[in-house]
């Protein structure tokens, strides 16, 4: 059955989250087996007779048994359209991140070409930017979340902000070794073309560095969605995960916290698998 | 003691396409890469600088081509200093490696030195496609330079060198990293091309068959410093072809600039 799944790549894929699943109940029944023990000494009233059957349905397990995850999934998937429903919120953040990256990208390019054309600018700004990211990012976001709402920009808007703000250092880095890429040949061939320094990026430099790029993007892609989800935690949001997130863990909703951060989980995968697949696209020379 | 009055090498005078005068190349780290070279080479010439590796060679072509600047001498290329010839675009130069762009195909390639120089756009495929089929490629003008072997990813630098029509083409080992069954069939390529368009080729190698083969002359160079040890003349009959490496006249030459080699301490080349 396994081999009619089309892409190959899925089949290691589930090798791993069978193993995990396996790992994962006795580990389970490990954790919660003394607090359903516990449960039980203090006479509560509970609907199971065994501490090894009450393990699996506590209203706030340690670990939350498959089946406790599976009742989550589908009370918080549906309805798609919902507030409170994964889909809408999930989507809500997806675009945060995707805006958040595309201004990253933006802001990122044009340091890695300033990095790259000038000592001086290396040497003066480089500094100031790992200095900017070493900051919590988590400090950082209600910040500028005032400062941005000073100026009327709310909602989604300054998420986006804050996902770019932590995305675009690995673009900055990763673009300037793309054009620093060509080797030396290549660029002596361009100079015997006599060729300006701007067709030597044109032709050169920015195709050289695409993969570096993608690579890039990757990292900033997960860098972006954390970004957003914090944003949204340590900030006023009224949609997202992050929402999701605060709201079901203040409630000490355990399952659902566990849901929402499987969801977002994936969507992390889904979000860096489209890059993967923009890569094909963009470099079909590629093997 | 120079070795512009030891050896005046200098033959061609009156119209000579390269004149190099005296010329020394001295890096920053002190090693003395090219000591008093002097050549002169006429339009037409296919000039071989063949000796080991550290005896200047690369050098001597880099300095031509303008891509570093020698510490003292003078160098003329079709006339003019080697910056502006460069910016006239007068030379091609195919280097030790491919150099192919990844992301281009075959035909891109070779149609990059039209784009860079603003040749109008309606020629590009045209000139690119002929260029092609002058090196026997043109089938594969749709590939990508990794779906080729290294012997046709260098075929296609050539043409690429070839594209814009320059009057000079300077190669630096471009079949040095081949086999040498490719290397010999390229060897007899690259003569008909030589003859076809009648374009001046300086060419440096490491291989004594490959220099006697291909070159009217061939300048022998020997290291620490690097320097132009002798010049001699090949008046191998054209055209040349896979017989002419029989021939006693070959071997003859062979053993001419393997003794100068030697008596530059400059023998380990390879056979």
């Amino acid at each position: 059955m396994l081999s009619r799944l089309r892409s190959p790549n899925l089949v290691p894929m589930l090798a791993v989250a069978l193993v995990i699943a396996a790992l994962y109940y006795p580990l389970m029944l490990l954790a919660n087996v003394p607090v359903a023990q516990r449960a039980l000494d203090s006479g509560a009233a509970l609907p199971c007779g065994s501490a090894l059957e009450c393990a699996t349905q506590l209203r706030s397990p340690v670990l939350p048994s498959p089946q406790q995850l599976w009742t989550g999934f589908a009370n918080l998937l549906f309805p798609l359209g919902s507030p409170n429903a994964i889909p809408r919120n999930a989507a809500v953040t997806a675009l945060e991140t995707l805006v958040g990256l595309a201004l990253a990208a933006v802001v990122g390019f044009f340091f890695a070409i300033g990095i790259v054309a000038s000592r001086a600018f290396e040497r003066s700004l480089l500094p100031w930017i790992v200095a900017s990211q070493t900051v919590p990012i988590i400090a950082i976001a209600p910040m500028l979340v005032v400062l941005l709402g000073q100026y009327g920009v709310q909602g989604w808007i300054p998420k986006a902000i804050i996902a770019a703000y932590i995305a675009f250092f690995p673009i900055a880095i990763g673009v300037a070794k793309g054009l620093r890429s060509p080797d030396p040949l290549s660029l002596d061939l361009m100079k015997t073309y006599n060729a300006s320094s701007w067709q030597t990026y044109l032709k050169l430099r920015f195709p050289a560095s695409l993969p570096y790029l993608f690579t890039a993007f990757k990292v900033a892609m997960t860098a972006a969605l954390i970004g957003a989800i914090v944003a949204e935690i340590s900030t006023i949001s009224f949609q997202g995960i992050g929402k999701m997130l605060a709201e079901n863990s203040r409630a000490s909703d355990v399952v659902a916290t566990w849901v929402i951060m499987i969801a977002s989980a994936v969507l992390g995968i889904l979000l860096v698998a489209l890059v993967g697949w923009l890569e094909k696209v963009v470099t079909p020379w590629k093997r | 003691m120079t070795q512009s009055q030891t050896n005046p090498h200098p033959t061609p005078s009156a119209a000579s396409l390269v004149s190099v005068k005296d010329v020394s190349m001295v890096f920053p780290t002190g090693t003395v890469a090219l000591q008093n070279a002097s050549l002169e080479i006429a339009a037409g010439e296919f000039i071989s600088l063949i000796g080991p590796s550290g005896c200047g060679k690369t050098t001597l072509l880099r300095l031509l081509a303008d891509l570093i600047q020698p510490t003292s001498g003078s160098i003329r290329v079709g006339g003019k200093t080697p910056e502006e010839a460069r910016k006239s675009r007068a030379y091609g130069y195919v280097f030790q490696a491919p150099t192919l762009m990844e992301w281009r195909t075959v035909l891109q390639n070779v149609m990059l030195p039209l784009e860079v120089m603003g040749v109008p756009k309606a020629e590009h495929k045209p000139r690119a496609e002929r260029m092609l089929a002058l090196v026997g490629l043109e089938k594969f003008a749709r590939h990508y330079p990794w779906q080729l072997s290294g012997g046709m990813q260098q075929r296609v630098s050539i043409a690429r060198a070839l594209a814009f029509d320059p009057q000079l083409l300077f190669m630096d080992e471009p079949f040095g990293a081949l086999d040498e069954i490719t290397r010999e069939n390229l060897n007899l390529e690259l003569l008909r091309l030589w003859r076809e368009t009648g374009k001046t080729i300086i060419f440096v190698t490491h291989s004594i068959p490959e220099a006697v083969f291909l070159s009217t002359r061939i300048v022998v160079m020997t290291p620490r410093p690097g320097k132009i040890e002798t010049v001699i003349p090949v008046d191998l009959p054209q055209p040349r072809n896979f017989e002419t490496r029989e021939t006693t006249r070959f071997f003859e030459i062979a053993t001419q600039v393997r003794e100068a080699l030697r008596k530059g301490h400059g023998f380990d080349v390879q056979e």
